[in-house]
């Protein structure tokens, strides 16, 4: 139960142990040992806020090459709709869908439709649920590693709805097999992914047996492609089916913008988010019918696979959704009848998988709590991160669990050298 | 039980001090979950705590939690020195409140304080003074 598929890779040889990352980790799940960094994969939820930090270029992060796509008879490309922001001002989508063949997709559909869908579906959740409330987004699967992993009280508020891009996957591999008369698992269908997060959804799947996508690639892989291919267009299809409903999908506050109910909340940046899951955990939030937490800044547009800065993308969203409206193409009978048939619904039902706690025995796990609190009353407080623990309680936790010594405090170590001369 | 199998955490919370409120109750869930306490005790602590915590930071100048937690039991007690409450009875009412509007502005104060508190614990017990200070003590069966 408790292993899990990660996205995060640090690379040894180019670490040199700098603690910039365990810093920034927020659930702590990283130390420096013997002068590297080593994550605790247990407590890794890949939020990608290491990834970000490092002045090191120590750590890398696993997407699909795009040189997988020869793998497959047939390729169908399901971009997110944070592509869209991250050309020049008047870039419009339908160019990129069509630059995406030119690049050598077969089949290219537009992904923010299915968001679209996936807008009214959420709709249609919300006013048939009966709580708990607030009901959560489970849009970014980091958000839902860190509600199973850290708040498992809070499982049963996840939204039971399938996530677009899988929804979209499983419509189009449907399709384009009868259409094309080609087996279906000799289809590649890859999501164009601004974040590596995308890829612990497709290995390792909740709410449903297995993923329907077979990977994902990343925007800043083939961005050089698509500008070249972006050049001189000389297909001209309309593949652009969304309003700017759907698009909205990659900024923050995307998805509750089609809700008809006030009393949603949108939270982006892993900080946030943290604080606003506490805050529903208190019974804070209890009057907030639906809550969308993103875990990158800004949304999906803030991926640490993006190319273009967030700012300039969120202008860019905005100005698409003016272009494009915020009146849906969709048609509310249509999704009503999907909605019936179970098109929407989870395959299965999401877990907790709560952290292991100090000691599996509670009377244990106390005396080490007591243990910690009595190293912890010896340590500076200083957080200084230098002895490979992100802060002095961390440190003290660690020393409790054998894991560390209260020798790698230096400031203690210090003084002891200085007592001694 | 003897008192070294108590774990004993203790906290200060600052009056009007808004930025920090709520950090103590929090500190006391992520202690319960390192423990690895049930969930559904999780979560009737964080509600009954936050709640408290919070009453202390909107109405008194300041106060001390202190968190007592053996294999049996969670014993959390809230001591402040404020304004005390004059009718206990009334305050223990579904829908009282003293909120001022900039408090339900902030999402405070919707009468669901003291009775929310009792819902969530196992026992609960009130004392106050007028011009003193009020007394909260609940505790949580394990």
């Amino acid at each position: 139960m408790r292993k899990q598929f990660h996205s995060i890779r640090f690379i040894e040889e180019k670490c040199i142990g700098c603690v910039t990352c365990i810093r920034a980790c927020p659930t702590k799940a990283i130390r420096v040992i013997n002068g590297k960094a080593r994550v605790n994969y247990e407590r890794c939820i890949d939020c990608g806020e290491c990834f970000r930090v490092c002045p090191h270029d120590a750590i890398s992060s696993e997407t699909t090459s795009y040189a997988d796509v020869e793998k497959f008879d047939c390729t169908i490309a399901l971009p997110s709709p944070v592509l869209y922001s991250q050309f020049g001002h008047d870039v419009m989508p339908n160019q990129i869908l069509l630059a995406l063949k030119k690049i050598g997709f077969d089949y290219v559909f537009d992904e923010a439709w299915d968001c679209e869908l996936t807008t009214d579906a959420l709709q249609e959740y919300l006013d048939q649920s009966e709580g708990p409330f607030p009901k959560i987004s489970i849009t970014c699967p980091v958000v839902v590693r860190l509600i199973t992993m850290l708040y498992p009280n809070l499982v049963k508020n996840l939204v039971k709805l399938e996530i677009p891009r899988e929804s979209a996957a499983k419509k189009f591999r449907q399709k384009a097999s009868k259409s094309w008369e080609i087996p279906p698992e000799k289809i590649g269908v890859l999501h164009i992914t601004p974040c590596p997060a995308k890829m612990i959804s497709i290995n390792h799947p909740v709410g449903l047996k297995q993923s329907n996508l077979d990977g994902a690639i990343a925007i800043s892989d083939i961005y050089g492609r698509l500008l070249e291919a972006l050049k001189d267009l000389e297909e001209d299809v309309i593949l652009q089916l969304s309003s700017g409903i759907g698009i909205a999908w990659a900024i923050s506050g995307g998805e509750i913008m089609g809700i008809r109910q006030e009393n949603c909340l949108a939270v982006s940046g892993v900080q946030d988010v943290i604080r606003v899951l506490n805050d529903v955990e208190a019974g804070r939030l209890n009057d907030i019918v639906f809550l969308e937490c993103l875990i990158c800044p800004d949304g999906c547009i803030g991926g640490s696979l993006t190319v273009q800065n967030r700012h300039q993308a969120r202008r860019k969203v905005r100005r698409l959704i003016k272009m494009f409206g915020e009146q849906t193409r969709v048609s509310r009978e249509m999704v009503f009848r999907l909605y019936q048939e179970g098109y929407f619904c989870l395959q299965e039902e999401i877990l907790p998988n709560p952290l292991p706690p100090l000691d599996s025995d509670p009377g244990k796990a106390i005396q080490k709590l007591k243990q910690r609190n009595e190293i912890l009353k010896k340590l500076p407080g200083k957080n200084c991160s230098a002895c490979g623990s992100p802060d002095c309680q961390t440190l003290a936790e660690d020393i409790v669990l054998g894991q560390a010594s209260i020798d790698d405090c230096i400031f203690l170590t210090f003084k002891k050298f200085n007592q001694k001369v | 039980m003897a008192a070294d199998n108590i774990l004993t955490q203790q906290y200060l919370i600052k009056g009007w001090d808004f930025t920090r409120a709520g950090e103590a109750s929090c500190d006391v869930k992520n202690t319960l979950k390192q423990i690895g306490i049930s969930q559904d005790v999780i979560r009737r602590v964080a509600i009954a705590s936050y709640e408290a915590e919070m009453n202390v930071v909107m109405y008194a100048r300041k106060g001390k939690m202190k968190c007592e937690i053996d294999t049996i039991r969670i014993k959390i007690t809230i001591e402040d020195e404020g304004p005390g409450i004059k009718d206990i009875n009334l305050a223990m009412q579904e829908g009282f409140s003293t909120a001022t509007p900039e408090m339900r502005e902030m999402g405070f104060g919707a009468g669901m304080g003291l009775p929310n508190i009792k819902r969530n614990s196992d026992s609960f017990h009130i004392s106050s003074v007028v011009g003193r200070g009020t007394k909260l003590e609940m505790l949580f069966h394990l």
